[in-house]
């Protein structure tokens, strides 16, 4: 079933919502969006995406009406430095949805990857074009399986909840929701307010065994800077921290 | 690096004509400047150089004179012509990250030394917690050095691009 736009619309006025059945990707939509001054808290919404987007052009698996395929515009009035805490902040914003929405616990992988159980339940991309963060939100909602061959292991809501069909309408609306509380958040108290969550809300902060993936180095994790980055006590001695792309479980 | 390396990035700033030009590589650092005289110094540092904040133009040092000086001023030179270094401009990152030549691996990269360029023209991506941070250029003109290999970290305020305004 198609999603309900009016429902969600009108849970959250405040958010523009532009739906479309079939898109290419809603992140090059909403960088257009973006390009022409399109208003913080804009989201695009579909219920299919033809050329769904990962990271570095990798693809985003957008089974039709299964899963969720949204991006948003975030404004924030943040110096370029400390914008990469947006990404901790989608993290949070859409571990806390799934668990308002489902009640199911999600854990969160440096930076964004949203876990239940580790296997990647949402995942999250963000670009910073002329100032404007547009974040591209995936979550898998009620695909009942997964290709082999997948980066990481993937699951979805349904399958975490024994089966049952889940409300799309109620994440989106749970997501939203969660990305405005937190921006506000960001607002009134800075960047470290959303570390502090983060570090709280993920296994992997701290004394978990990982491999960092960019180098292959292995290590243990120390927890986070105040700017968000990673610290990893490496096993060769140096404490490393982790600027870009993200971390694996050493098991 | 090898010297192979270090003769090619001489060749560039021969042929550029740039001032200065640093490359990392890995632990390794090298950085060619030019002398007044139009030769190149090489320094391969132990460490790590802190970035350089702009292009230096290529002028001899002289001590500053100070209202104090008792001895007689110094025969006037006429200034040197304001050298092409001096209005280049040099792209910095915004943020900690890691730098992109292209939008996906394989790609071809967004610029290449020697292209011209126009202002909002994505020069290269640097990703910070999976933010994929454009950089534009802000100046039309002509790339004349990029100062990062791709893949590398890069820190806050690093040089990442001089352009030679048209």
């Amino acid at each position: 079933m198609p999603l309900d736009i009016a429902c969600i619309q009108r849970a959250r006025p405040s958010n523009p919502i532009l739906y479309y059945p079939t898109i290419g990707s809603t992140m090059i939509e909403a960088s257009s969006l973006a390009n022409d001054g399109a208003s913080h808290g804009t989201v695009v919404l579909a219920d299919e995406q033809t050329a769904g987007m990962g990271r570095f052009g990798r693809s985003w698996l957008s089974q039709p009406e299964a899963g969720i395929y949204c991006s948003i515009l975030l404004r924030l009035q943040l110096k370029p430095g400390s914008l990469p805490v947006a990404s901790l902040l989608l993290g949070l914003a859409a571990a806390e949805a799934i668990q308002k929405a489902t009640e199911l616990i999600c854990d969160l992988r440096w930076p964004n990857d949203v876990l239940i159980r580790e296997r990647k339940v949402a995942g999250i991309l963000t670009h910073l074009t002329e100032g404007c963060i547009v974040a591209g939100i995936g979550i898998n909602a009620n695909q009942t399986s997964f290709p082999d061959g997948l980066r990481t292991p993937a699951t979805s809501l349904r399958i975490e909840s024994g089966g049952r069909e889940q409300s799309r309408e109620a994440v989106v609306i749970h997501l939203l929701e969660a990305i405005d509380s937190f921006c506000s958040t960001l607002k009134s108290e800075g960047p470290e307010s959303i570390v502090r969550a983060f570090t709280r809300a993920s296994s992997y902060a701290l004394h978990r065994r990982i491999i960092i993936e960019e180098t292959g180095e292995k290590g243990t994790t120390a927890g986070l800077d105040s700017n968000g980055f990673l610290l990893v006590q490496l096993d060769r001695g140096k404490l490393e921290r982790v600027a870009a792309g993200g971390v694996r479980p050493d098991v | 690096m090898t010297i192979d390396d270090i003769k090619e990035l001489i060749r560039v700033v021969q042929e550029t004509g740039i001032a200065e030009l640093e490359v990392r590589r890995g632990e390794n650092s090298v950085r060619i400047k030019r002398s007044a005289s139009g030769s190149q110094d090489v320094v391969v540092p132990a460490v790590l150089p802190v970035p350089v904040a702009g292009v230096a133009p290529p002028v001899a040092s002289v001590p500053a004179a100070t209202a104090q000086d008792t001895a007689p001023p110094p025969a006037v030179t006429p200034p040197a012509p304001p050298a092409e270094e001096s209005r280049d401009v040099i792209v910095k990152s915004p943020i900690v990250g890691t730098y992109y030549d292209a939008p996906s691996p394989g790609a071809p990269p967004f610029v290449k030394v020697g292209d011209h360029v126009e202002p909002k023209q994505v020069l290269c991506i640097i990703e910070s917690m999976k933010l994929m941070n454009e950089i534009e250029a802000e100046t039309a003109g002509t790339l004349i050095a990029r100062h990062v290999e791709n893949g590398r970290p890069v820190e806050y305020g690093e040089s990442l691009f001089t352009i030679r305004p048209a």
